[in-house]
């Protein structure tokens, strides 16, 4: 057996680790380094996934489906329904061999014991080395070795859903591909949960930061259905310019096995479901983190419903931001903005 | 004013309306800083005035003109020689956004062209030269010696209208680029790898250097080392007229002098009119090129201007790497308009101070070798004890005047101030930091925050430094000292010590040369002996405020720039 580290704390996690262990477990370190609290959790290299595709033999299998089938371009998306089905089956249907299960579960251990509650809930969340939004699975609120290895499984076999398929088909790259890490951090018990965006996404304007909101779990608001609460916030004055307190009818919330949507309580929802004070420091940490990184961020983070605030914010992943919109801005406009901004 | 300030009325004296009155200016301003980097040792009253007035205006019509969104400009007082200077400082927010507005617009033409526009005030400048040039001092009647006056004044005034443009937008640059990269990338402006990013570039002070080191390759190649070696400057002159190679090599260093366009108009001091200008004296300049003979000066000029250019690019291609790609052509543009700052913060010196002031001593000497001759005063430069207004009075009628009551006593006194040094500060609030706190950071003005008052040094107890300062150029050194508050006593730098000095300007820049450091006792990161310190690579401290009182010649000094830290090891 290798004596190669094949998964990491977060903590020993930098930008450069990017290929080691993906894009969003290299992210989570980079945060821990620029003093951001994240949930604390372990990420499981790509090379662990290859060990566990060659060693389980679903690389062999995969790959003599993959030769059969030949040429993919232009077929219909029934074929990349069938063809992904057979492929994450492939995955999913393999025991872990013990060299890669082991040592997932002596960190998960670990883990449990760092935090001091045995069977700890955990996510796992899919990190490609290149960032595909919502492309690959991410499972919440996972409990106990069993259901944790099944669930890793499932994360891997996400390289192979039908969008992941037809995105490589259709680009040109190789079927057999994306492979992945895993991140496996604490879950939060997230009261509330959101995005923030340090830059408007849609009219590019920087001098402030767009939130949104919902009560429980942040895949109650990145999945974009209802409404939820929006903040805009002014960087400079950090004054609340804009407030917007949605009908919050739906969110996701931990359960026993698994993260479910549920029914909203009347009462709860058309009050705000962030504090102001809660407000201010997610736009505090953006703004750092947006100067450290040198350009606008799309970040998650949670407030968790156990601890007291300021103690209560967790970041979850930050990235930079996409903006649909940005008017093309002259080096010597960008100057006279900054030099008349110096003086405000 | 309102009337009977303070219980009293106050006489204005030399220079009228420009006397520091603290009844008055302290309740007005509430903090007055002193400009120990430029008149440190005391003016003249005739230079006090000039500078007062005219570099006070500037300061307000460019703060007016660039509608500088949080300063209208500086005011200026004279007290014992020295220049305290205040800051009108714009506090309501909503005349900073309207003045905002102004100075985006006005700005704009800067960061597209600056070398263009700085290029045509030169050009003005040097027209309006020519003409106060073409004035014959000795054969001009009363008359036109008298419109000559008001023709030096309305020069002056122009010199320093057009000195602060450059001078306020390259700077701005400099404080952007230094707040940026502090944020963003945790580097401040006294780090190396942000002053590396910033020096090595050409501009006409060195180039004016390296002209005096080729007339040094020059003698020796034409056989005249021995004379240069052997005699002193002030003989340098009437040795070389002794042989053909001789008169040869000195017609040519001349016709330097006088055809080249700043040239010979060089003051050897130059914040006062009492010592000559290069042409007028050549011993200064030839002083130079003996230093250069005789201590074989090789590199300085050559390999080291050329190491810091490359290692330049080097360090702005790090830099840029550490730079978000889409943002790189925004620094990479920020980047070149601050170097502007580096290189005009020295080229202006001599189109505009150097040479401004080496015609108005031609043109003062010339009037005042009409009063002297008249009786009016005792001798020629009396005439700098006065101020424009006096000599008006007297200069169509000089023979029916006396002004002697006047110029002995201000020479007297002006003598006097030379031993009792003026405070750093006058001020109503409880002590520097506030003052500097209240009444100069507010005006976000980049001229005084990086020149004339510059950044209070950061006291670091764990160093257990005798001293510190802000680092002008990185680097680490030992040396004996030599403390020079006047620019005679430069002569007695030798190769290898640390000078200690109020602050050093063009005229100074020969010594960084042959010195091992600099500690300054005022400046900021952008001043002259910052940015020569940076040039030529020479560790460099400013802002120290006592360096000159605490240290003594002769004593050994450790410094480590980097850090600001000055060690006195023998005291």
């Amino acid at each position: 057996m290798s004596t190669e580290k094949r998964i990491f704390w977060f903590e020993e996690l930098e930008e450069k680790h990017n290929d080691i262990v993906g894009k969003k477990c290299a992210n989570l370190g980079q945060m821990v380094h620029l003093g951001m609290p994240v949930p604390p959790g372990f990420a499981i290299s790509i090379e662990m996934y290859r060990r566990f595709l060659d060693l389980s033999g679903a690389s062999k299998e995969m790959r003599i489906y993959a030769e059969d089938l030949g040429d993919l371009k232009g077929v219909g998306i029934g074929t990349f329904d069938e063809v992904s089905r057979r492929l994450q089956d492939i995955i999913e249907e393999k025991d872990v061999p013990a060299e890669v299960r082991d040592p997932i579960l002596r960190y998960y251990e670990e883990l449990c014991e760092r935090l001091g509650m045995p069977d700890a809930a955990v996510s796992v969340r899919s990190a490609g080395t290149e960032s595909r939004p919502g492309m690959f699975e991410t499972y919440l609120n996972v409990i106990g070795a069993t259901d944790l290895l099944d669930k890793i499984k499932k994360v891997w076999a996400s390289a192979y859903t039908p969008r992941a398929v037809a995105f490589r088909v259709n680009k040109g790259f190789p079927l057999i591909g994306d492979e992945l890490g895993v991140a496996v951090p604490k879950m939060v018990n997230s009261r509330s949960s959101g995005v923030s965006f340090t830059v408007d996404p849609v009219t590019g304007d920087d001098t402030r930061i767009i939130l949104e909101a919902n009560w429980g779990l942040g895949e109650g608001v990145v999945s974009g259905s209802g409404s939820v609460d929006g903040f805009v916030v002014e960087k400079e004055t950090l004054a609340i310019v804009n407030r917007h307190i949605g009908q919050k009818t739906r969110c996701v919330v931990n359960r026993e096995k698994g993260a479910e949507w549920v029914d909203v309580p009347e009462k709860m929802q058309r009050i705000p479901c962030l504090a102001d004070e809660e407000v201010l420091e997610i736009v505090k940490t953006g703004i750092t983190v947006e100067k450290r990184l040198g350009c606008p961020q799309d970040m998650e983070w949670a407030v968790d419903g156990d601890l007291p605030f300021p103690k209560n914010l967790f970041w979850l992943q930050t990235r930079p931001a996409k903006v649909q919109v940005k008017k093309p801005v002259s080096t010597t406009d960008q100057i006279i903005d900054l030099l008349a901004k110096r003086y405000q | 004013m309102g009337e009977n300030i303070g219980g009293r009325t106050a006489l204005w004296d030399a220079l009228p309306g420009y006397d520091l009155i603290e009844e008055v200016d302290l309740p007005e301003m509430h903090s007055w800083f002193l400009d120990a980097t430029h008149s440190v040792p005391p003016w003249t009253p005739l230079f006090g005035w000039y500078w007062i007035r005219f570099c006070c205006h500037g300061m307000k019509v460019v703060c007016d003109e660039l509608s500088i969104p949080t300063c209208k400009g500086w005011e200026m007082r004279y007290r014992d020689g020295g220049s305290y200077n205040a800051f009108h400082i714009v506090r309501d927010k909503k005349e900073i956004a309207e003045r905002a507005v102004k100075f985006r617009q006005a700005l704009r033409p800067w960061i597209d062209n600056f070398d263009g526009l700085w290029e045509s005030g030169k050009r003005e400048l040097l027209g309006m030269y020519d003409k106060l040039k073409a004035v014959d001092m000795e054969n001009a009647s009363h008359v036109e010696l008298y419109r000559h006056n008001y023709d030096l004044m309305n020069t002056y005034r122009r010199m320093f209208e057009i000195h602060f443009l450059g001078m306020y937008s390259s700077y701005s640059a400099w404080l952007l680029l230094e707040d940026l990269c502090k944020e963003r990338f945790g580097m401040k402006d006294q780090d190396p790898e942000f002053q590396d990013m910033l020096r090595g570039f050409n501009n006409k002070v060195y180039e004016m250097d390296k002209s005096l080191w080729d007339f040094s390759q020059l003698a020796v190649d034409m056989g005249l080392k021995d004379v240069f070696v052997q005699n002193k400057p002030d003989d340098l002159r009437a040795k070389l007229e002794m042989s053909e190679k001789g008169r040869e090599w000195f017609r040519k260093f001349m016709h330097y002098l006088e055809t080249d366009e700043v040239g010979g108009w060089r003051m050897r001091r130059m914040n006062d009119l009492t010592e000559p200008y290069w042409l007028e004296d050549p011993c200064t300049p030839l002083g130079v090129i003996r230093n250069h003979v005789q201590k074989e000066t090789a590199d300085v000029f050559g390999n080291v201007h050329a190491e810091l250019s490359k290692n330049r690019e080097a360090a702005v291609a790090r830099f840029l790497q550490r730079v978000p790609p889409p943002e790189r052509p925004f620094f990479e543009g920020l980047i070149n308009l601050a170097g502007k700052a580096s290189s005009y913060s020295e080229e202006h010196d001599l189109y505009c101070e150097l040479i401004s002031h080496a015609l108005l001593r031609r043109g003062y000497l010339g009037m005042g070798r009409r009063l002297a001759k008249s009786g009016t005063i005792d001798q020629p430069d009396d005439i700098f004890m006065l101020n424009p207004d006096e000599i008006d009075r007297v200069l169509m009628v000089p023979d029916r005047h006396d002004l002697r009551f006047i110029t002995r006593r201000r020479r007297a006194e002006w003598l006097e101030w030379h031993n009792r040094p003026n405070p750093p500060v006058i001020t109503d609030r409880s002590g520097m930091e506030e003052a500097v706190a209240m009444d100069l950071l507010p005006s976000m003005d980049a001229v005084a925050m990086k020149i004339v008052v510059g950044e209070l040094p950061e006291h670091k107890p764990e160093l257990g430094a005798d001293m510190f300062g802000i680092c002008g150029c990185a680097g680490e050194i030992e040396g004996p000292a030599r403390v020079v508050i006047n620019y005679e006593d430069l002569k007695d730098v030798q190769p290898g010590d640390i000078l200690v000095c109020p602050g050093t300007n063009p005229a100074w820049t020969p010594v960084y040369g042959m010195v091992a450091a600099v500690v300054a006792d005022r400046g900021g990161t952008l001043s002259h002996a910052a940015i020569i310190g940076r040039e030529y690579g020479v560790p460099t401290i400013v802002n120290t405020f006592e360096g000159t009182a605490k240290i003594k010649t002769g004593q050994r000094l450790r410094i480590h720039a980097a850090e600001g830290a000055i060690f006195i090891l023998d005291k």
